[in-house]
Formats: structure tokens, C-alpha cells, sequence
């Protein structure tokens, strides 16, 4: 197995030691160990440098990790200075987080999860949540696998690289493809699950949906919709219970 | 839940573990969404409707999630497998409230067990701050295993607390039929709460909210052909 094949599956675990003070830091350390593997021979000292750079602080979206993995590897076996090599990783932290957060968490997942929602009322059943699967990972697997490419390929010119990618486009496209999956899904899994109680029970349901919408809106952050729906079901048991 | 076998109860064990595992450290292949994970869990148990209705409710209250930067959130995951095993076995119309309600509190401690894990795992940090300011790999190899193993743990412990959870309630609480409607239709109204306050804030005031709209108004049409 290749050292970036290595580093690529490593990558899906760059998370394993998430914490709140290296952040991604040494899932990146352990990603970058196969790629920095060839510097040994050729110069120990700057291989154990630039493991020591490869686990400090880092945090960004950990689809898009693999570029600045790929980028401060390649600028490690230019031999360039070790804080022109903080400074790229520093400076990538912000926009790999703000664009992949955008791509994935608020695009794609929502995206698709809506779809499949549809699907599953509709009576797709397994075959919609498997799309879902197939097709995520899918996204993703090469989305990991461009990224490492293109951060090796470019190393301190990877901002360019980024910028002239199918990134920024596809992050404007799958927003408002999100947004129409989830719009659609929330009155199809409505109507799926009160449809069987009839009429009144749709507009007691429809009440507490008004309500955990305001009453979370007001008293946010502290009330989320878990705490909304914990203690409207206490509040329910406790009215069941005195006879109401 | 009671009547599982321990073969099934094991199979739960494990699929809980894997997917609280998937939703920070490894692999984060979607397994741990309520729809994935309440799905399989109720093909584990027998019961693929309890899986499918259990899972998409609590699917709905993930969507009011948006896992960026260092945030807060529950783990739906392993309380999705949990809840499932509570209602795999009655009508949906009477199991989904008090499945969800224990589903939403495991989803809190989740969410809390992954606060301790990640503290535990900077105290792993610091005990080895000197291998790692020496360049040492087998040291960062080292401590992305423990985590790992700290994070499967977790995963475990919460499902098997929830499978206890749920084998206690089963057997011990019983309600009567109203009660137990009235509850699953404030878990639905809430979870929908949940999802439009989710739609609504990663929407904005933008185009995108006009593809909100648009996507509401298909699915009224949908739901309505349906």
C-alpha cells in the first residue's frame, strides 16, 4: 500500500482524537505519519520537525483536511521554513472549516437525508436510506481522495488551487438543494405520521409544533427542541396523571 | 425487549458501539443518523416499521444539528438503537412518545459522554506533551488508538445502558392508550418543531429560503397525491 493511499485512510479517523485543545491536531499527526515515512532516510532531523508541526493544533472540516495534509507534506519535502509551514496550516484552518462545513454538514448531508426521508415515506424503504449511504460516501470518498491529491500537487500554492476548483461552485449549488430536500420532507413525513390519527389530533400536534417554534425561538439558547420535547412529554404525563 | 434473545441483544451491542463510533471518530459514514441506525437496529430486532417510524422522528430532531467548528450536540446514534429495542414489538401509534423520550435523554448523555471523552483525550495529550514535542510517531499512534478505544467505549456503555433502560421500562411502565397517543403526538409535533427551526436557521433570509418554500410546497403536493 502507498504511503498516500495510507494517509487517505487514515484520514476518515483524522477525528479519533478530537479535543478541545489540539483540536484535530494529532488525527492529523497520525494521517501525516505514511506521507512524511520517505523523509526519514533523507533527512531525519527535518522528519522529526516536521511530525512534531504535523500534530499541533490544527482544526477544519475533516472531508477537506486531506488539502491541507497534502499541502504542508509537499512544503515539508521542499525543505521550505518550519513557520512558513505553521503559517499555511494556521491560515487554512478557517476557510477548509467554512467550506467543507458548508458542502457537507450544510449542504450535502441535509440534502440527501431529505431525499431520502421522501423516499422512505414514499415507500422506498431500504433502497432510499442505501442511496443515501452509497451516494454520500461515494461524494466523499473522492471529495478525500481529491483533496490529498490536490494539496500534494499544489503544497503552498494550494489557496489558488482551491479557488479555481469545482469547490465554490458546488458548495452555491448543493444549498439550495438542501434547502428544497428539507422543505419537501418536512410535510411528506408529516402527513405520514398523522394521517392514521385523524383530524383532531393533527391540529394537537400542529400546536405543539407552533409552540416548540416559539418557545424555542424565545427562550434560546437555553431551551433547545430536546428540552421543549422532554418537558412538554413531563408536562403531559404530569397533566394524565392529576386527571386532565 | 424483554423477549430479545441474547444473540439479538448482542447484534444491538454492536451496532450501537459502531455507530458511536462513526459520528465523530471513525469512520462519519452516515451510519450514525437515526434513519440509518434506527433502521438497521429495527431489522436487528424484527421489526423494520418500529425502526423506520422510531428513526425518522428522531432524524427530524437531528436535523435541528449543524455539527460545525468545536459545537455541542446530542449523540442520536446509540439512543436511536436504544429506543428502537423499546418500541420494536407494539403498534407504532402507542410506542413512538415514550421511544422517543428515551431516545432524546440517552441522545443527551451522549452528547455528554462525548464531552468527557474528548477531555480524556486531551489529558492523554498532555501526559505525553514530551513525546510528542520529541517528533516520537509511535506516540501520536498511540493516542489516536486509546482515543479510539475510549470513543468505542463510550458508544457501548450508552447503548447498553439504553438496551437497560429500555428492558426496565418495558417491563415496568404501562400506559393507558390515550396517554400513550398524546405522546407520541408531542414527540412528532416536536421533532417537526425541531426540523423546520433546523431548516429555518440554515436557510437565512437568502435565496435559499425560497427554495425552502419551493421544496415545502412540492411536499404538501406530494403529500397530499401520496
Amino acid at each position: 500500500m502507498t504511503g498516500r493511499l495510507r494517509a487517505l485512510l487514515r484520514l476518515f479517523a483524522v477525528q479519533g482524537t478530537w479535543n478541545y485543545e489540539r483540536m484535530l491536531g494529532v488525527g492529523m499527526g497520525y494521517a501525516a505519519e505514511p506521507l512524511l515515512e520517505d523523509l526519514k532516510a533523507v533527512d531525519p532531523v527535518r522528519h522529526g520537525e516536521a511530525v512534531v508541526r504535523s500534530a499541533e493544533f490544527f482544526n477544519c472540516n475533516p472531508n477537506l483536511a486531506g488539502l491541507a495534509l497534502g499541502a504542508t507534506a509537499r512544503a515539508e519535502y521542499e525543505a521550505l521554513p518550519g513557520a512558513q509551514i505553521v503559517r499555511l496550516r494556521t491560515a487554512l484552518c478557517s476557510p477548509l472549516g467554512a467550506m467543507g462545513d458548508e458542502l457537507f454538514w450544510a449542504g450535502l448531508v441535509p440534502a440527501l437525508i431529505g431525499a431520502a426521508l421522501v423516499g422512505v415515506v414514499l415507500g422506498a424503504g431500504w433502497w432510499a436510506i442505501a442511496g443515501f449511504l452509497l451516494l454520500y460516501n461515494g461524494i466523499r470518498l473522492w471529495t478525500g481522495y481529491w483533496s490529498l491529491r490536490t494539496g500534494m500537487e499544489s503544497g503552498m500554492r494550494v489557496g489558488a488551487a482551491i479557488g479555481s476548483s469545482w469547490l465554490p461552485r458546488a458548495i452555491e449549488r448543493v444549498g439550495p438543494a438542501a434547502a428544497f430536500a428539507i422543505g419537501a420532507a418536512i410535510p411528506v413525513v408529516s402527513a405520514w405520521y398523522l394521517k392514521p390519527f385523524g383530524f383532531s389530533a393533527g391540529v394537537g400536534a400542529a400546536g405543539v409544533l407552533m409552540a416548540g417554534i416559539a418557545l424555542t425561538r424565545w427562550f434560546s439558547p437555553f431551551l433547545t427542541t430536546v428540552r421543549f420535547a422532554l418537558a412538554a412529554m413531563i408536562f403531559l404525563l404530569v397533566l394524565r396523571r392529576v386527571g386532565v | 425487549m424483554s423477549e430479545l434473545s441474547s444473540q439479538v441483544v448482542l447484534s444491538l451491542l454492536v451496532w450501537g458501539t459502531l455507530v458511536g463510533l462513526d459520528l465523530v471518530s471513525v469512520p462519519q459514514a452516515m451510519i450514525s443518523r437515526p434513519l440509518v441506525a434506527g433502521t438497521v437496529a429495527g431489522w436487528l430486532v424484527g421489526d423494520v416499521e418500529a425502526g423506520l417510524r422510531i428513526g425518522v422522528v428522531v432524524e427530524l430532531f437531528a436535523l435541528d444539528v449543524l455539527p460545525v467548528g468545536a459545537v455541542r450536540y446530542p449523540d442520536y446514534g446509540p439512543a436511536t438503537v436504544a429506543a428502537v429495542a423499546l418500541g420494536a414489538g407494539s403498534p407504532w401509534e402507542l410506542s413512538l412518545g415514550l421511544s422517543t423520550a428515551l431516545g432524546l435523554v440517552l441522545a443527551v448523555l451522549g452528547g455528554w459522554s462525548l464531552q468527557t471523552v474528548r477531555r480524556w483525550n486531551a489529558r492523554a495529550i498532555q501526559r505525553r506533551a514530551a513525546a510528542l514535542a520529541a517528533g516520537e510517531s509511535s506516540a501520536i499512534r498511540r493516542l489516536q488508538y486509546g482515543a479510539l478505544l475510549r470513543d468505542a467505549a463510550r458508544g457501548m456503555i450508552l447503548t447498553l445502558l439504553g438496551l437497560v433502560l429500555a428492558s426496565g421500562i418495558k417491563e415496568r411502565v404501562l400506559l393507558d392508550r390515550q396517554t400513550a397517543v398524546a405522546l407520541t403526538l408531542v414527540a412528532i409535533g416536536s421533532a417537526l418543531a425541531a426540523a423546520v427551526n433546523g431548516a429555518v436557521r440554515s436557510s437565512g433570509r437568502k435565496a435559499r429560503l425560497k427554495w425552502l418554500l419551493a421544496g415545502a410546497g412540492a411536499g404538501v403536493l406530494l403529500a397530499v397525491l401520496a
